[in-house]
């Protein structure tokens, strides 16, 4: 039902020396769907999404954006990016700028919008997430859970047709976790095609079309939530759920 | 290696441009200035009787080119007589005796005459005339001293004594036995404030310097050697004679009219100078009559160290971020634009170890005498004197930029490029303005170097305060009373520079009182127990 192509992650390779992280990933992710990857730490769920956004450069295999070749001399990496938000584990707001500015200079600078819609639009998405009272803030004035919102608001406002979420919640304390996976869920509902590592797995249980197991380097296992969560078929994937549900 | 590789031609390359300096300046080339009826006649204007600086014309003085001050003095007095039979008119130009040479040899000047000896070395270089003044030795010392008795060198054995650097009196020096040959210094005033602090003993002369010093400072003394007691010189190598560039139109012209003063004239003439050169108004205050008298020329060097300061800082500053920007470019991923980066970042390398391999005093000869020479360009001193501060600034600032670029998070690299920000777009939002407030205490730091560090320039003649003030103590001989105010000036304008930035850095950290719940898109600020609004529902 959800056909359309947006990414085609093929025969990916990644090393860094001889460390060979990333072990042949295959992944298709579909228009609208929302896509989530758990996984013990050091699995490379990360570094999968961070060579989906070149932040790390792969060194085999290829990933195609709308069929296109992102590794090709000629790909436009500015623009790719532009179209493929990323939200990341310590937020990274840029932290000479306030809130209002962080969300608001990726649509001045890249997407050439006039300052006054880049303003509306920035306003608005901070209503969302709850953060329009702080538009004067520096980053360094709000607490975790608030950066991340903002976060999220800056990513969005580029108006992507992906998000990358790379573990936006494991850099939080508890209290503030849920008011972020709030506004993913949020996000989650408007049809925006998401890609999230996380170790929030009830988080993914519930708002995921696609949960994918990574393993040592690989896709071990993927499904419906349903599929991974009730009956996972590899012993890999029972035994990490096991461990990791029995905690809470 | 490859890193090894580029540190190896970075040296290569600053051998290189050592190695081309020195043959510039062996090889002495035609006038590079041109005839336009002036005589430019080089000498310190800091040595008297021989060449002082003064305020006014009195005196038959000559106009100092580029400034609003006067040199006169025994050699300015021949030089008037020289120009007039070339029909010339006379120019001073003031220059450091370490800067006379190479003046002299790139064209900046006609003629050297400034008490020099024509030293072997010397004719090695540049061309003499014939002896302008017969060169007597003494000895400056203490007038309540021990050695204020002397009357032979054997007197002083065991003495600390010192002279000018590259000059024969210095080499004389050798000649007493038992001496302890101190340091050379660099001018007459520098050895004075030397004897008055009891650093050295005394100082080796010519006879006229030695008198005109007993004469302005009452603590003083000139020695009067017993016959055959005092220094052996060769008149060859020790009178003193005027400087030409080698195979000078005009030598033997001078030499005639050399040939024409005889000798009751000069000593007329120097005895004229002792007598007109500038005294210490010693009346009331010190600092008052200092100021009266000098004021306006230390007001000028303070003008001069802060304009070189300011544009050296500020420019030196805007190459520092461009060299930021550049050498932190990602690599390209096509392989000829990736061999563009790399050839421009190597050279951007050659540059900072140049600049800062080498000292300013160094690059700034180089620029200005040896374009002159070398280049045949004539490029005005105060132009040069910027061009050096600027880019030798640069140099350090590049560094320290580097340094605060570093050290910005590298997740703020990360968010930057995954909204798709170019290089330059994420340069000058996000990551410079925290790079330049990391880097801010350093760039202040180099400010306030180059407050103080311009003072080298005196070497190319550019008149800024430390200059100003050697001229000044040059002329009052109160050495400690002049480099006290110097040290003032100094320490005030570097105070005010560190708190100005220090107010910048606060500035630029935003207020510690802030209300992250001040919302901006409020038109107006809610008020609290005021009236309420006209429109309020």
């Amino acid at each position: 039902m959800k056909d359309e192509m947006i990414l085609q992650v093929q025969n990916l390779h990644k090393s860094f020396g001889d460390h060979e992280v990333l072990k042949d990933i295959n992944l298709d992710v579909h228009k609208g769907e929302v896509l989530s990857i758990i996984g013990a730490s050091g699995s490379g769920k990360s570094t999968l999404l961070r060579n989906i956004n070149l932040l790390e450069q792969p060194t085999g295999g290829d990933i195609l954006f709308h069929n296109q070749s992102i590794l090709s001399d000629d790909f436009d990496v500015t623009l790719y990016r532009a179209k493929v938000g990323m939200v990341f584990q310590s937020f990274n707001l840029f932290a000479n700028l306030d809130v209002l500015q962080n969300v608001m200079v990726g649509q001045t600078t890249v997407l050439k919008r006039n300052p006054d819609e880049a303003k509306d639009h920035a306003m608005e998405l901070l209503e969302r997430v709850g953060m329009a009272p702080y538009v004067n803030a520096k980053p360094s004035q709000l607490s975790g859970g608030q950066q991340q919102r903002v976060a999220i608001a800056r990513a969005e406002a580029m108006d992507p047709e992906v998000l990358l979420f790379d573990e936006p919640t494991s850099a939080l304390d508890p209290e503030m976790v849920d008011e972020v996976l709030n506004t993913m869920s949020k996000l989650a509902h408007t049809g925006l095609t998401m890609i999230i590592v996380t170790h929030e797995m009830q988080f993914a249980r519930d708002v995921s079309d696609i949960v994918c197991f990574m393993n040592d380097g690989i896709l071990a296992e993927s499904g419906t939530p349903e599929q991974i969560f009730e009956h996972p078929q590899e012993a890999r994937t029972q035994e990490f759920l096991k461990r990791y549900l029995s905690r809470v | 290696m490859s890193h090894l590789f580029r540190k190896f031609w970075a040296v290569f390359a600053v051998l290189g441009l050592g190695f081309g300096l020195a043959g510039m300046l062996a090889t002495p080339t035609q006038a590079a200035s041109k005839d336009n009826g002036e005589f430019k006649v080089g000498m310190e204007a800091g040595y008297a009787p021989f060449n002082w600086t003064q305020n006014d014309s009195s005196n038959g003085a000559v106009k100092i080119q580029g400034s609003s001050e006067y040199a006169n003095g025994y050699d300015v007095q021949i030089a008037k007589r020289i120009a007039k039979a070339l029909g010339k008119t006379p120019v001073v130009v003031k220059t450091d005796w370490d800067g006379l040479p190479p003046a002299l040899t790139s064209g900046k000047i006609d003629a050297i005459i400034a008490g020099m000896s024509p030293t072997p070395e010397r004719r090695k270089t540049i061309d003499f005339t014939n002896t302008y003044y017969v060169s007597n030795m003494t000895i400056v010392v203490r007038k309540d001293g021990k050695y204020a008795n002397a009357t032979s060198l054997k007197d002083f054995k065991g003495a600390k004594i010192t002279g000018q650097l590259s000059t024969s009196d210095y080499d004389a020096i050798s000649q007493i036995k038992g001496v302890i040959k101190e340091p050379a210094m660099n001018n007459f005033p520098a050895m004075r404030a030397a004897i008055e602090s009891g650093t050295i003993d005394g100082y080796a002369s010519e006879v006229p310097e030695g008198s005109s010093a007993e004469a302005a400072n009452p603590n003083l003394k000139m020695i009067h050697f017993a016959k055959g007691q005092g220094f052996k010189t060769n008149p060859d190598e020790s009178d003193l004679a005027i400087g030409v560039r080698k195979g000078y139109e005009y030598k033997a012209k001078i030499n005639e009219v050399l040939a024409g003063i005889s000798q009751k004239e000069r000593t007329q003439i120097m005895n004229e100078a002792v007598a007109n050169q500038p005294s210490t108004g010693n009346t009331g205050n010190w600092f008052v009559s200092l100021m009266q008298q000098y004021g306006g020329m230390l007001l000028r060097g303070v003008g001069m160290t802060i304009l070189l300061a300011v544009v050296g800082t500020l420019v030196g500053f805007l190459i520092g971020l461009f060299v930021g920007i550049i050498r932190t470019i990602p690599r390209p991923r096509s392989t000829g634009k990736r061999g563009l980066l790399r050839l421009f970042d190597w050279l951007l390398a050659v540059y900072i170890e140049v600049f800062r391999g080498t000292p300013m005093i160094v690059q700034a000869a180089v620029l200005y005498y040896g374009s002159a020479q070398a280049l045949h360009l004539s490029i005005d001193r105060t132009a040069a004197a910027l061009i050096i501060v600027s880019i030798n600034t640069g140099a350090y600032i590049s560094e320290i930029i580097r340094g605060g670029i570093t050290s910005v998070d590298a997740g703020q690299f990360e968010a930057a490029n995954a909204l798709g920000m170019t290089h330059f777009q994420m340069m000058r939002k996000v990551i410079l303005p925290q790079a330049v407030r990391n880097s801010l205490p350093a760039v202040t730091n180099e400010f306030i170097v180059n407050i103080k560090d311009t003072s080298v320039l005196s070497v190319i003649s550019v008149s800024e305060l430390f200059f100003s003030g050697e001229t000044i103590a040059g002329q009052n001989f109160q050495f400690f009373h002049t480099y006290l105010v110097i040290s003032g000036i100094y320490l005030i304008m570097t105070f005010t520079i560190s708190r100005a930035f220090r107010l910048i850095e606060k500035h630029m950290d935003g207020p510690k009182n802030y209300n992250v719940m001040n919302n901006q898109m409020q038109v107006e600020t809610p008020r609290i127990g005021g009236a309420p609004r006209k429109d309020a529902e």
